[in-house]
């Protein structure tokens, strides 16, 4: 067996590639006293020399389908079987008992011995694909042509933070790189100025996985998601404290490069690194803002998005961010809808239709706006968009008027980026229980999304502790009819 | 019945052929077979003595070293200047840089053994176990909470810190040390101490969430964290990647996994009272008063909210199905079966939480509430400390359950029964007692011996690690096949033999490494030698290290002269950014969450002391590579990227330090001297005097209007400030 050492420690590690000279930095630098000032004091003068950004794009494996990825995802779990996956015979056996041909099912707080409870909303078929969407999305539905259901998921753990680790890590242990690390990991960022991974939490507070959701475990810190905020600063210390002006940090910073070219060696990469890390952070400054900054959208893009209606408007904001991000360059974005509070997050153990209409109705609008603008602007083909949770519900009640947690079968769907439209793919049984025939893991899931973004998930790996990690772990399959 | 008796004697008949039957002691000889020759697996031989001599050679390391290089045609690097060698090995030996005094001193004193002098006043110094502490943590992967979605406070795991800090300090010999965490309260029961080390069996994250939680699938995870991290720390293996199947790589059983997973499957985590009765007393009393400080603001806070959770419950009560209602109506003891499962939804269904309350409250009530739970957190920061508690891993009253082997890991899918012992590869028989008392015994003398051919060459390897950068197997955690082979294996069995032989004294290892002349290398890079061992595996020069976030964090607080030094005891929350704040997962009120401790001179000590919370963490030492705790971190991770740099030049705690730096100069040049502030800058921000270009660069960024404060800030940014050189 041929072994290669590969040091535990590596950070930048492979594919990084050159990407500008010293020489560019300092003109980049040059605001009056920068490089002039600078260049008399270098001696010998500055020879060009490479530089290594560890998030440079890097060639993935294979051509691929999708370049970037916006996962919407919906904290809690919303209930499959009141949305995207209809099941006329709860209708039938409502206020009965499961049959016990079912078995026992023992979930976070119910043990199954509560009644069936048949849906409160109404299921229309949509669309020339014809597929079926509760009363609960009126305008997504109208978007279903675009999307590509998968309605046999299943997780393996009834509880919050570990399913949510399992949907972001593949593991339901915290700790494991998210898919925005292993992405941005494999493929860098196509933007010199933005950070290649952007999660934006609920305002109201942050999922039950916490921040392990998007980190970046043992991968180094460079491939951890960065939060966006709401505001015109969205990143944590983006801005120079109050009284500093532009001019005034600039200065500050010259002086700070000049230094550090002066310790630095020809061959130093690792240094050169660090100079050009300040010019990247002096950039994010301005281009942050920018990106955030939706003043001049058009009102009708306002429109699309909900912005000018109070229930929509929060959401509706982000979805617009994650276009503009996908826009200029971020590798993966995700967004959260539900966090903090019970009562701001789609875990309806208790009243499901107050809690499932007051949820949908902050996120059906925004989400058909964010597809239908990506489609206008001839982003969607290169831009994957996932719609998913870390579990489903149960079809037996808790509570009365409440559903439990589902692991054993659950929807997510997906649209752009090289799925097939309007497809449907898996299915749950009778009851909406579980996964029949054909399921799916979290690692069929991620083993998919690489693949559409033309990496393999056997060839993305890590060194850690003595095991070469991959997202997929033991490998997963990738769900062929999920690819137009 | 006597079917179920049947199969339960036909079980356990099959179990005892499995467990212990010759065939399948045959049958795991032959899998371990001829992987079981591999190097980390036999026993440590002390290699003669090398050949190499010279002026070069001051220690045996030297010549192991000298003896590779020169079989390469290497020769080591010049020696690193003396400005530099001081602050590296201050940096090395206690985590923070060298006063100007000390820098002056060592410059000036010129008798052959000044070095020395360094050394031995640096490892004697409390700061040295404290910058142990730091790697040994990341190892085991401490935290000061659970993990998972509560990540609840362990309120008393920081005795556990502070016992690593110590040991450390005092050189306690490593085989005592891997005892007392081992198996402390059965080896020296009444020892204090060796209670408190047993937290290191409880230092990974644990899931407690309520919830229809399986008790044997939670007690499984505990063994899980314990196996993992008792194979990787100790032995450098991964016994872990034995839990679904036999190791892939290394002759590594499945069942060995379980065999060391039923060492410790007899003892629980518990918090046991260590306070004396005066402690007791006086804490009672203490806790009595607080107790009734406590109380009228949770009274009046109550008192507020009964209306309108009253009102709320009635309106919502109105809207349910009458069956309900009804039931919910009926007297408790009257209710029929339906009606206890009805009125049961009907509650549920009824109670309002607590964003609802307040919603509903008018204006006024809402301030008043705002401002009794501003009263509240005040009165809640008045608690008094709890009463000195262990949190430790001990034997409980019931026997160790049987351990068996689980298919795929599933607690649910037992196969046959297994027995606590150690992997047979390294050890083919070695009795551990069947009762569960004793079982962490055995299993402690037996790592902590020479009798096992990876104790020693674990820990020796990380040492060298930890000194020079680099390991000489460069996986830590793995000696096994997919891990690194040792670039100088003779040069690691004789520091694992020196260290054995010298009675397990780090700190005698630790001197023997910074003494040799490998370590006072300059770290300058070379294209010749570059060409013939790029990664430095033979040593012809020192690693430069980037410092951790929480060394960055000490060395800016030393620079700027805030640093307190106190040492040990309960955990420090500083502020935190507003986004971090709100990252905390919470159902319940978003205030209070962070009690930030208020006195600042606290708030300044060292990184160690920081309080550790899994799922959140501060920007400035995860931007820096602060590893997470979950899983163990034997090599941290070096990258570089912007929010480093944000993070550096714009946080509300760099634009203080460097104001207090600028404070700090001003103050030491009195009177109006930009020459003298300068170099007192460098010299407490680089441990050397300024160049005259950089006078020059400094002269023209104050020409240009630069002021002290950004000065400061800039120098603190410096390559040179974050790197050891």
């Amino acid at each position: 067996m041929s072994h290669k050492p590969v040091s535990q420690e590596c950070s930048q590690c492979s594919g990084s590639r050159p990407a500008v000279t010293r020489r560019d930095v300092l003109a980049r630098a040059a605001h009056g006293f920068g490089a002039i000032a600078l260049a008399s004091l270098l001696d010998p003068p500055a020879r060009a020399r490479e530089r290594v950004n560890a998030l440079a794009a890097k060639p993935p494996h294979f051509q691929p389908k999708a370049k970037s990825v916006i996962f919407l995802f919906m904290v809690g779990a919303p209930s499959h079987i009141d949305t995207f996956d209809p099941k006329p015979a709860l209708e039938k056996y409502d206020g009965q008992l499961l049959p016990a041909s079912y078995g026992t099912v023992v979930s976070e707080f119910t043990k199954g011995d509560t009644p069936l409870l048949k849906s409160p909303w109404k299921f229309r078929k949509y669309g020339q694909c014809g597929r079926e969407v509760s009363t609960l999305f009126p305008h997504l539905a109208e978007r279903v042509d675009d999307l590509c259901f998968v309605r046999s998921f299943y997780t393996e753990s009834t509880v919050h933070a570990p399913a949510m680790y399992q949907v972001n890590t593949g593991r339901i242990l915290m700790g494991y790189p998210s898919m925005g690390s292993w992405i941005t990991y494999g493929l860098g960022s196509e933007s010199e100025n933005l950070p290649a991974y952007v999660v934006m939490p609920q305002p109201e507070g942050t999922p039950e996985g916490g921040t392990p959701c998007w980190g970046a475990g043992f991968l180094p810190a460079v491939y951890q998601g960065t939060v966006f905020r709401p505001g015109p600063n969205p990143i944590i210390n983006l801005r120079p404290p109050e009284g500093v002006t532009p001019e005034r940090q600039r200065r500050t910073l010259d002086f700070l490069q000049s230094m550090n070219e002066m310790d630095t060696l020809d061959s130093d990469t690792e240094m050169a690194a660090r100079i050009s890390s300040y010019e990247l952070a002096f950039r994010m400054q301005s281009h942050a803002p920018e990106a955030v900054d939706i003043s001049r959208e058009t009102e009708a893009t306002r429109r699309l998005y909900g912005l000018d209606q109070k229930h929509t408007s929060e959401f509706g904001t982000r979805c617009l961010l994650a276009r503009r991000l996908v826009e200029r360059g971020v590798r993966f974005v995700q967004i959260y809808s539900g966090g903090g509070p019970v009562s701001m997050q789609w875990d309806a153990h208790s009243n499901l239709v107050e809690n499932h209409e007051k949820m949908g109705g902050m996120t059906d609008l925004p989400i058909a706006g964010l597809l239908a603008d990506l489609k206008q602007r001839g982003l969607l083909q290169d831009t994957l968009v996932i719609w998913g949770a870390e579990f489903g519900r149960l079809p037996m009640s808790q509570g009365g008027n409440g559903r439990d947690h589902n692991p054993h079968g659950f929807t997510m769907w997906f649209a752009g980026g090289g799925v097939k439209p309007g497809a449907s793919i898996g299915e749950t049984d009778e009851m909406g229980l579980r996964g029949v025939g054909q399921r799916y893991h979290m690692r069929d899931f991620h083993a998919t999304i690489l693949q559409l973004l033309g990496l393999d998930q056997n060839r993305l790996w890590f060194l850690h502790n003595g095991r070469n990690e991959k997202l997929t772990d033991f490998g997963g399959n990738v769900i062929p009819e999920m690819l137009a | 019945m006597r079917v179920a008796v049947n199969i339960v004697i036909l079980g356990v008949a099959v179990a005892a052929l499995f467990a212990g039957g010759p065939d399948q002691t045959d049958k795991e000889a032959k899998f371990i077979g001829a992987r079981g020759k591999y190097w980390a697996f036999q026993r440590v031989v002390r290699p003669p003595a090398p050949t190499a001599t010279g002026a070069w050679v001051r220690t045996p390391i030297d010549a192991f070293i000298l003896n590779a290089l020169e079989a390469k045609k290497l020769s080591p690097s010049a020696p690193a200047d003396r400005v530099r060698l001081i602050r590296r090995v201050t940096f090395d030996l206690t985590g923070l840089p060298p006063t100007p005094d000390e820098v002056a001193a060592f410059l000036q004193d010129r008798s052959p053994n000044a070095y020395e002098k360094v050394v031995d006043r640096l490892l004697a110094s409390p700061h040295y176990g404290e910058r142990w502490a730091l790697k040994w943590l990341d190892v085991v992967r401490y935290a000061d909470t659970n993990g998972f979605e509560l990540d609840a406070d362990r309120t008393h795991a920081w005795r556990y810190r502070d016992y690593v800090i110590d040991s450390f300090n005092r050189d306690k010999p490593y085989e005592r040390f891997i005892k007392e965490q081992i198996a402390g309260d059965e080896i020296y029961p009444g020892n204090r101490e060796a209670l408190i080390a047993t937290g290191y069996l409880r230092a990974g994250q644990e899931h407690l969430v309520a919830g229809n939680i399986d008790p044997e699938v939670s007690r499984v995870e505990v063994l899980t964290e314990i196996a993992t991290s008792v194979g990787q720390t100790f032995l450098g293996l991964t016994v872990n990647c034995a839990r679904c199947h036999n190791h892939k790589f290394d002759p590594i059983l499945q069942a060995d996994y379980y065999r060391l997973q039923a060492v410790f499957a007899g003892a629980s985590g518990k918090e046991v009272e260590i306070a004396t009765p005066e402690d007791k007393a006086a804490w009672e009393a203490a806790d009595k008063a607080y107790q009734e400080r406590l109380k009228p603001v949770k009274d009046a806070l109550e008192q507020l909210a009964k209306p309108f959770e009253d009102r709320i419950q009635t309106e919502r009560l109105a809207k349910l199905d009458p069956k309900l209602q009804e039931a919910w109506k009926t007297p408790k003891d009257k209710r029929t079966p339906e009606q206890r499962v009805l009125a049961d939804n009907a509650n549920q269904q009824i109670e309002p939480t607590w964003d609802v309350i307040v919603a509903a409250m008018t204006p006024d009530d809402r301030e008043k509430r705002a401002q009794l739970r501003i009263r509240l957190h005040a009165v809640e920061a008045t608690e008094p400390d709890p009463l000195p508690t262990a949190y430790v891993y001990v034997n409980g009253k019931e026997a160790a359950p049987q351990a068996y082997v689980l298919r795929m890991g599933d607690p649910k899918n037992r196969l046959e029964p297994v027995e606590p012992s150690v992997p047979r590869v390294l050890k083919a028989s070695y009795e551990i007692p069947r009762e569960s008392v004793g079982r962490r015994t055995a299993l402690a003398k037996w790592l902590a011996s020479t009798d096992n051919p990876l104790t020693a060459r674990v820990m020796a390897n990380r040492i060298w690690q930890f000194r020079m950068g680099t390991g000489i197997v460069r996986t830590p955690n793995d000696f096994g096949v997919m891990g690194d082979r040792p670039s100088n294996q003779a040069l690691l069995d004789w520091l694992a033999s020196e260290f054995a032989a010298r009675d397990w004294s780090v700190k005698a290892i630790d001197r023997l490494i910074v003494t040799s002349n490998v370590y006072l290398q300059s770290a300058v890079p070379d294209k010749d030698r570059e060409a013939v061992d790029p990664d430095n595996r033979l040593y012809w020069r020192m690693n430069r290290k980037r410092m951790e976030g929480e060394t960055l964090r000490d060395a800016i607080l030393s620079a700027t002269g805030r640093l307190n030094p106190e040492l040990g005891g309960r955990p420090v929350r500083v502020p935190i950014e507003p986004e971090v704040y709100n990252l905390i997962f919470t159902e319940h009120e978003r205030d209070g969450l962070w009690p930030v401790n208020p006195d600042k001179n606290v708030q300044n000590r060292r990184s160690i002391y920081l309080y550790d919370k899994r799922s959140v963490r501060l920007p400035l030492l995860t931007a820096f590579d602060q590893p997470d705790a979950i899983t163990s971190c034997p090599v941290r991770p070096v990258s570089t990227h912007a929010l480093q740099a944000l993070s550096l030049l714009n946080s509300e705690f760099m634009q203080e330090q460097s104001r207090t730096f600028a404070e700090r100069l001003v103050k030491e040049c009195r009177k109006d001297n930009r020459a003298c502030e300068v170099k007192t800058a460098w010299q407490l921000a680089l441990a050397r005097t300024p160049s005259p270009a950089e006078r020059t660069l400094a002269g023209r960024f104050f020409a240009s209007g630069g002021n002290l404060a950004d000065m400061c800030l800039a120098l603190l940014n410096r390559n040179e400030f974050v790197y050891v050189p």
